[in-house]
């Protein structure tokens, strides 16, 4: 499974990629986590809003932090 | 001396926190808060990416900046989304103007700091600068050829916000509002009362209305919120008290005093230079303000200060090119200039 990170480097975008990195951790979950800081990027991924969450290209998550929770929710279902 | 200038730095803390953090900042912050929550910002951009008439589109995408509250850092992801979208050159620099000029959060809190008057100018000010901002980049950058992406299977379009949550952002704003428009002039305890009961009206229209998981996301994102600008707020608030001690007074007065033409520009200028953190600026303003500076002068610096900064034209020369970040960055100081000579002349009598 791939996972993106959107952000331009806000401490919003370093808290969802903590979340995302635990929720990870906590599923035993072995993917390929990436995050990407270069706002023209973003366009050609379809991101708008910042901090946003892809797995395996579709957006998930944007505009927002997520929870631990929340992501270990989608990784599953994702899955 | 330096221990006079810390002196001065946590009075002007005291002050700010005994007078402002109930009344001005709590509210404000759930606002935000709620803002990011409930309304589908993701829809407000999907009807800016629409290719309308020229007045339409920078029509719209100054109302939809006005609702995304943003400081001058988190708005460029935004601005230059929509850019590299297909939107245009002009839509995507109003949007980088106005959401950190004159967001519903800068604006309701330099009202509850400054008066009504000022808000009023603000806000006129800002929409008449981006309207010129969006004119002289699509002007500017008419011929360039731009690869754009294929365009996306359009989505459906959702509704911006809910009924419900619309009532709860106007209870919030109420809360916020009232206490500071009602009692102006009154003991600060009345301020406090006003500001308890329609907080408690809003909370149990809240608690009534809410499922628990997106009261918790809204006080979640509410907490960012006051993680992230809280801090800068209490350091501005503290060099502010200290530069308040160490510029003369008459210093400000020659220089950022009157009407004149000069005073608006240098205020354009430490605004457009200088990094102000969404609603820093107010109390800012109001310091130099009673100090002397000029009401012409305190707008342009109202603008540029939160809309522009150093670190701002780096990235904004980055993502959009050196050509747009200099024709942008010119533009503003003139406009800012322009504007702040215009109001302390015309406006504010």
């Amino acid at each position: 499974m791939k996972i993106q990170i959107a952000g331009p480097g806000c401490p919003r975008c370093q808290a969802t990629e903590k979340n995302v990195i635990n929720a990870c951790a906590e599923l035993n979950l072995a993917a390929d986590i990436s995050h990407i800081y270069d706002v023209k990027e973003f366009a050609t991924l379809g991101v708008r809003m910042t901090p946003a969450v892809l797995i395996d290209g579709k957006i998930v998550v944007s505009g927002r932090v997520p929870t631990v929770a929340e992501l270990k929710e989608l990784l599953t279902g994702a899955q | 001396m330096i221990q006079t200038l810390l002196l001065a730095g946590l009075l002007a803390l005291k002050d700010y926190i005994a007078t402002h953090v109930l009344t001005c900042l709590v509210p404000a912050f759930l606002l935000a808060g709620a803002m990011v929550t409930f309304i589908s910002r993701d829809t407000i951009l999907d009807y800016l990416g629409e290719k309308a008439n020229k007045l339409r589109s920078f029509s719209l995408a100054s109302a939809a900046s006005f609702l995304v509250a943003a400081c001058s850092c988190t708005v460029i992801p935004v601005a230059s989304g929509l850019y590299f979208s297909g939107a245009g050159v002009g839509v995507a620099f109003i949007v980088l103007w106005v959401a950190p000029a004159a967001n519903i959060l800068a604006l309701t809190y330099t009202g509850s700091i400054l008066g009504g008057a000022m808000v009023l100018s603000r806000l006129s000010a800002a929409l008449l600068v981006a309207f010129a901002v969006g004119a002289v980049l699509t002007l500017a950058f008419r011929n360039e050829v731009r690869d754009l992406p294929p365009p996306a299977a359009p989505s459906q379009l959702k509704t911006i916000i809910a009924r419900k949550h619309l009532l709860l952002l106007l209870l919030i704003l109420l809360s916020l509002l009232a206490p500071n428009y009602l009692v102006r002039t009154g003991p600060y305890w009345q301020k406090v009362a006003v500001w308890l009961a329609l907080t408690a009206l809003m909370a149990l229209y809240a608690a009534k209305s809410l499922p628990r998981n997106s009261l918790e996301q809204w006080l979640r994102e509410t907490w960012w919120f006051v993680r992230i600008i809280f801090p800068l707020l209490l350091l501005g608030v503290f060099l502010v008290g200290v530069v308040g001690k160490i510029l003369p007074e008459d210093w400000i007065r020659n220089w950022l005093g009157g009407r004149g033409l000069a005073p608006s520009f240098l205020a354009t200028l430490i605004g457009s230079v200088s990094y102000f953190a969404t609603m820093t600026e107010a109390p800012f303003v109001d310091t130099l303000m009673r100090l002397g500076m000029g009401k012409g002068p305190a707008l342009a610096l109202l603008l540029t200060g939160p809309g522009l900064s150093l670190p701002n034209w780096l990235a904004i020369a980055k993502v959009f090119g050196v050509r747009k970040a200099v024709v942008y960055v010119v533009t503003i100081i003139v406009l800012g200039t322009l504007v702040g000579w215009f109001f302390g002349n015309f406006i504010f009598l």
